[in-house]
């Protein structure tokens, strides 16, 4: 909290303002800074859930949960692969049919990636439903 | 926060499963002394390579691998069907 938002609530539980005024001062000041792109909250895990479907056969289940602060830490780590290596797994990837490029992904686009990420469900065959969502 | 302990349960089916909290402290200072004796030769790899190669980045390994490791805490991986559970966390 800043310095600013604090004076006004001291002076509205001082009732020096009345709520109304303590709103405007408040919304004069602008959206608070969370740290994070779009004023959201920041995360501090990234969770994967995935749950079984009415078509699931094994009933698999899996419950990940990742601090963000190891994938930043992570991403750091994928920086130092060599260049080749980095050829590789980008071609392996893209035999896949996954066309990324690991070592372009930058913290700040992590984040922007993270910050918009708030829910996402996605229904594999029908069978098992994968939730990703950061928390 | 460096973890100290892991929580680590495996089961598979018709057999009794096994969980057990690990002191991955352990671990840590094992890996904390390999670093260590392994110091000179990564920093004369990086002299070697500092024309040509990774060079000076080699030692960020360092600081990434503490990283890496402080940042383990809360990690949890849980996976679960009929036949088996395995369960690593990271409390």
């Amino acid at each position: 909290m800043t310095e600013e938002r604090k004076k006004i609530l001291e002076m509205l539980s001082e009732k020096k303002i009345t709520v109304e005024e303590a709103e405007r001062l408040l919304n004069a000041l602008g959206e608070p800074e969370s740290g994070s792109a779009g004023g959201k909250p920041s995360w501090k895990y990234l969770r994967v859930l995935v749950e079984p479907g009415p078509g699931s056969e094994r009933g698999d289940k899996v419950n990940i949960r990742v601090p963000m602060k190891l994938i930043r830490a992570g991403l750091k780590w994928a920086a130092l692969i060599p260049k080749h290596a980095q050829g590789d797994i980008n071609k392996a990837l893209q035999d896949k049919g996954i066309d990324l490029d690991f070592s372009k992904i930058k913290p700040e686009d992590l984040e922007d990636i993270l910050t918009n990420l708030d829910d996402l469900t996605v229904d594999v065959d029908g069978h098992d439903k994968v939730r990703i969502f950061c928390e | 926060m460096l973890p100290m302990i892991m929580h680590f349960k495996i089961r598979q089916a018709g057999r009794r499963g096994i969980g057990f909290y690990f002191p991955i402290i352990l671990v840590w200072i094992l890996a904390g002394a390999l670093l260590i004796a392994l110091f000179p030769f990564i920093l004369l790899a990086s002299l070697v390579t500092c024309l040509r190669g990774p060079g000076f980045t080699l030692l960020l390994v360092y600081p990434i691998f503490f990283s890496i490791l402080w940042h383990l805490g809360g990690l949890r991986i849980e996976t679960k069907n009929a036949e088996n559970e395995v369960l690593i966390d990271f409390p």
